[in-house]
């Protein structure tokens, strides 16, 4: 076999997801970008903006730390993190699907068998997310350009969000050779993805302000690849210095994959695998869909807890920097009468509206697992068995809500107590609780319709669920950023979330939400008992 | 035809995907206590036929009668009788193969512990292995003993051996006659021309989705061709015979197959040329089925 051969193979099986990534990626920041020079068009509401931003530890946490009031400085701000995010995921699925998941269903040992060298597959992963990065980074260079940003700026955004995802593409590559499937080691990856947000995320929000509309980030900021690609300031300092932070991390976690690749067996892990119990005297098929989720739900749940901590230690910062900043508040006003600068409040729902959109994608995640099931061949055990389709479903979609459930429970929990104990009192106890969960019933809908596709689209479902989720947020939550008519935002359930406790609780949606999600669900049972097992 | 009397009745049985028929008139008929061969080469259409006989996939057209009712409308009804081993077995990669066995148990009501312990040792299957480290015999095992540890009126087994060692097979067969003589119906999809000579009553074999030989082993084998290697002849000694297939030159000599009832023809036309070496092999399974497989690719 060629040298060419292992990358060939894996850009030909590439062709279709990784452009979707890529055209997507791009496709955000430039609806972003239109969305920014159309609505802050003006110098002044771009620096008020700038001067909310800066004065606010909450913007500061969830978007980055303001690079100017130019349009392209509110574009890197406003953007960045974001897709930084993306091209993270990207990155980690990218080098987990190559490597781990190859091995896991055995398609490495025909690969292996042919004369190429042990570590052929994962260098060749690796080359294949360095193609991608340096795509990425050319196509926001592009976008950048066309959004009439300056050349050496706009360069300089594409090359920090490339140098991202090299990092995550390097360590991407040390998860695979350490977890023992294809499922924990992209579970790793995506959590140090999160983990980089939320280091960048508290680093940006203890920085000091300079001036209005400039903050100096702390020392965390650093600690992450994000927030050290964020450091590279395209549109204020322009430094390419602080990338060889994500670049280096990228190098050294390929350079460790490589050589733990070199020393491992094939199919060998660092966490090995251990021999559990012979018998299962009480097992069904309620335990089965219990155990299969367990662990991942145990994962989300960490990560909605840590978000939910996160939202009640912060709060008082944020609230004593909206303090110190009265004159500040007083001329936003006047600048832009519409921006609301109720900031501790503000902060917390940003922090628990996220941890909603978690619960629901863990509680997505699961529906999917019926789809696994039936195309692994896993279903073909189980349902010729007296286990009617309708209750292996149902059982599914009520493990499905449940890990939904827990996982919006463990953010308002931490929350509240956290802010409990900050604060020293239980007044507010039960208000994370409630802001988290009235995201469910928009999160049951996108249940019920990823049920839906896998029981009318089978072998659709991974791309419906995650895309009608992904859809819905855009829609519903980022609708007015990349300006959507409001006729569309209304569209995805996602939008009738009231923001508890600035907006006051209507039932209305919610109980809508959950009537559309129960309709939808009904039709996925009935028209899975009318369709063939498709794998 | 008495539903009672035949677990399995199928009927010109349809099974299209799109415009390409998988299923193309087939007929197949499973009596009751028969161990029954269904036999076919890869991509005839056995485990589709499978699929539907479980309720998994729904016929395009014909009926279909699996202990006297249709699977598809209620599969749960049909299937709480009938034990099943897929030809592709995949497990719960986290679980342990003890796991799987007691959650297959327990989803068909539930097996003798006394069967499931004898079973997983006369299969010496680890059950506390995680299934992910199973090789693709062990997870054989696996299904195997799910399938065996609680009595079932039909077994549907689907390649069941493919993947264990030679001892392992015995072991399975030893099975099969054990349920056999409970009474029990099985219908066993093979490969494995020795385990069906060995195991079955009756035998169907199908291609490209319809049969093309059905009835019993007996009958079948003594009907089958007999397969001659003469030395010192040319082809067209016995190219014109009736009856004679396959003709090829083999070695220094020819080689070709003779349906029972030309044998004699055969004899006749070769004597003449005065060959000096003869062997002749006793029909065999094997032969009659490289004759459909044979006739499948020209």
């Amino acid at each position: 076999m060629s040298a060419h051969s292992i990358p060939t193979l894996h850009l030909r099986r590439e062709r279709i997801i990784l452009p979707i990534w890529l055209a997507g990626l791009t496709l955000l920041l430039t609806a972003a970008g239109a969305a920014i020079s159309r609505e802050f068009g003006d110098e002044r509401e771009r620096a008020a903006l700038a001067a909310v931003a800066a004065g606010n530890p909450a913007f500061l946490f969830l978007r980055g730390l303001p690079d100017g009031t130019g349009v392209g400085a509110l574009v890197f701000f406003q953007t960045f993190a974001f897709l930084a995010v993306l091209i993270g995921l990207m990155n980690a699925f990218l080098i987990v699907r190559h490597t781990r998941a190859d091995e896991e269903r055995g398609r490495s040992e025909l690969l292996q068998a042919t004369p190429i060298s042990r570590t052929a597959p994962l260098t060749s992963a690796l080359t294949v997310a360095l193609l991608a990065d340096l795509v990425a980074a050319a196509a926001v260079t592009a976008a950048g350009m066309l959004l009439g940003f300056a050349a050496w700026p706009a360069l300089l955004f594409g090359l920090a969000l490339g140098c991202v995802g090299l990092a995550f593409a390097g360590l991407s590559a040390v998860a695979a050779e350490v977890m023992p499937t294809s499922r924990s080691a992209n579970g790793l990856a995506a959590s140090l993805v999160g983990v980089a947000y939320i280091t960048r995320g508290i680093g940006d929000a203890l920085g000091t302000a300079d001036s209005l509309d400039s903050v100096s980030p702390s020392w965390i900021s650093f600690l992450s690849p994000i927030g050290s690609a964020q450091a590279a300031a395209p549109f204020s300092t322009a430094t390419p210095l602080p990338l060889l932070v994500p670049a280096l991390l990228g190098a050294a976690g390929a350079a460790a994959a490589v050589l733990l690749r070199r020393r491992r067996d094939l199919g060998q892990s660092l966490l090995p695998d251990r021999t559990g119990r012979a018998l299962w005297s009480n097992a069904d098929a309620w335990r089965l869909a219990i155990r299969s989720q367990r662990g991942v739900t145990t994962g989300w749940a960490i990560g909605t807890a840590v978000l939910g901590g996160l939202a009640a230690a912060l709060a008082p910062v944020v609230l004593a920097a909206a303090q110190a900043n009265d004159d500040l508040a007083a001329l936003i006003r006047r600048l832009a009468p519409g921006l609301a600068v109720e900031t501790a409040d503000l902060f917390t729902v940003a922090l628990l509206g996220i941890a909603g959109t978690l619960a629901t994608a863990s509680g997505v995640q699961a529906v999917m697992r019926l789809r696994a099931e039936e195309s692994e061949g896993r279903a073909e055990l189980l349902l010729p068995s007296p286990l009617p389709r309708s209750a292996w479903m149902g059982i599914q979609l009520a493990v499905a809500a449940g890990s939904a459930i827990i996982v919006a429970l463990a953010a308002g929990v931490a929350a509240g107590v956290g802010s409990a104990l900050v604060e020293g009192t239980t007044e507010r106890l039960l208000i994370p609780l409630a802001a988290v969960l009235v995201h469910l019933p928009a999160g049951a809908v996108f249940l019920a319709l990823t049920a839906a596709a896998f029981a009318f689209v089978p072998r659709l479902t991974v791309a419906l669920g995650w895309g009608l989720l992904v859809l819905g947020l855009v829609v519903g939550q980022l609708g007015d950023l990349i300006g959507l008519p409001s006729w569309l935002q209304a569209a995805s359930p996602f939008h009738h979330v009231p923001a508890i406790p600035m907006e006051a609780l209507d039932p209305a949606p919610l109980l809508i939400s959950l009537a559309a999600a129960a309709l939808v669900a009904g039709a996925a049972v009935v028209q899975l008992d009318r369709r063939d097992l498709v794998s | 035809m008495l539903t009672s009397d035949h677990p399995i009745v199928v009927r010109a049985l349809h099974k299209h995907y799109g415009a390409t028929p998988a299923l193309d008139d087939l007929d197949l008929t499973v009596g009751a206590g028969e161990v029954h061969g269904f036999l076919g080469p890869n991509g005839a259409g056995k485990s589709t036929t499978i699929r539907i006989l479980l309720g998994l996939i729904r016929a395009t057209s014909g009926s279909v009668q699996v202990l006297g009712r249709d699977p598809w409308p209620d599969p749960v009804v049909t299937n709480r009788d009938i034990a099943y081993v897929p030809g592709d077995v995949s497990l719960w990669p986290n679980l342990t193969g003890g796991e799987i066995i007691d959650l297959l148990l327990s989803l068909r009501g539930g097996g003798g512990p006394g069967e499931r312990a004898r079973l997983i040792d006369a299969f010496e299957l680890d059950p506390r292995r995680k299934a992910r480290t199973y090789s693709k015999g062990n997870r054989q095992k696996v299904a195997l003993v799910a399938a065996l540890a609680r009595p079932a009126p039909l077994y549907i087994l689907d390649e069941p051996t493919s993947g264990l060692d030679p001892v392992m097979e015995s072991v399975f067969r030893a099975e099969v006659r054990r349920i056999r003589n409970t009474g029990a119906t099985v219908l066993l999809s093979s490969h494995m021309l020795s385990e069906v000579e060995q195991l079955c009553d009756r035998v169907t074999v199908i291609r490209a989705g319809r049969v093309v030989e059905t009835g019993r082993l007996d009958d079948l084998l003594r009907n089958a061709p007999t397969v001659f290697r003469v030395i010192g002849v040319p082809a067209e000694a016995v190219i014109r015979v009736p009856g004679v297939t396959g003709v090829h030159s083999s070695g220094d000599g020819i080689e070709f197959a003779a349906d029972s009832s030309a044998i004699p023809a055969v004899l006749h036309a070769l004597h003449s040329f005065n060959p000096s070496s003869l062997t002749a092999t006793p029909p065999a399974l094997e032969t009659l089925f490289l004759r459909h497989y044979e006739t499948a690719r020209s």
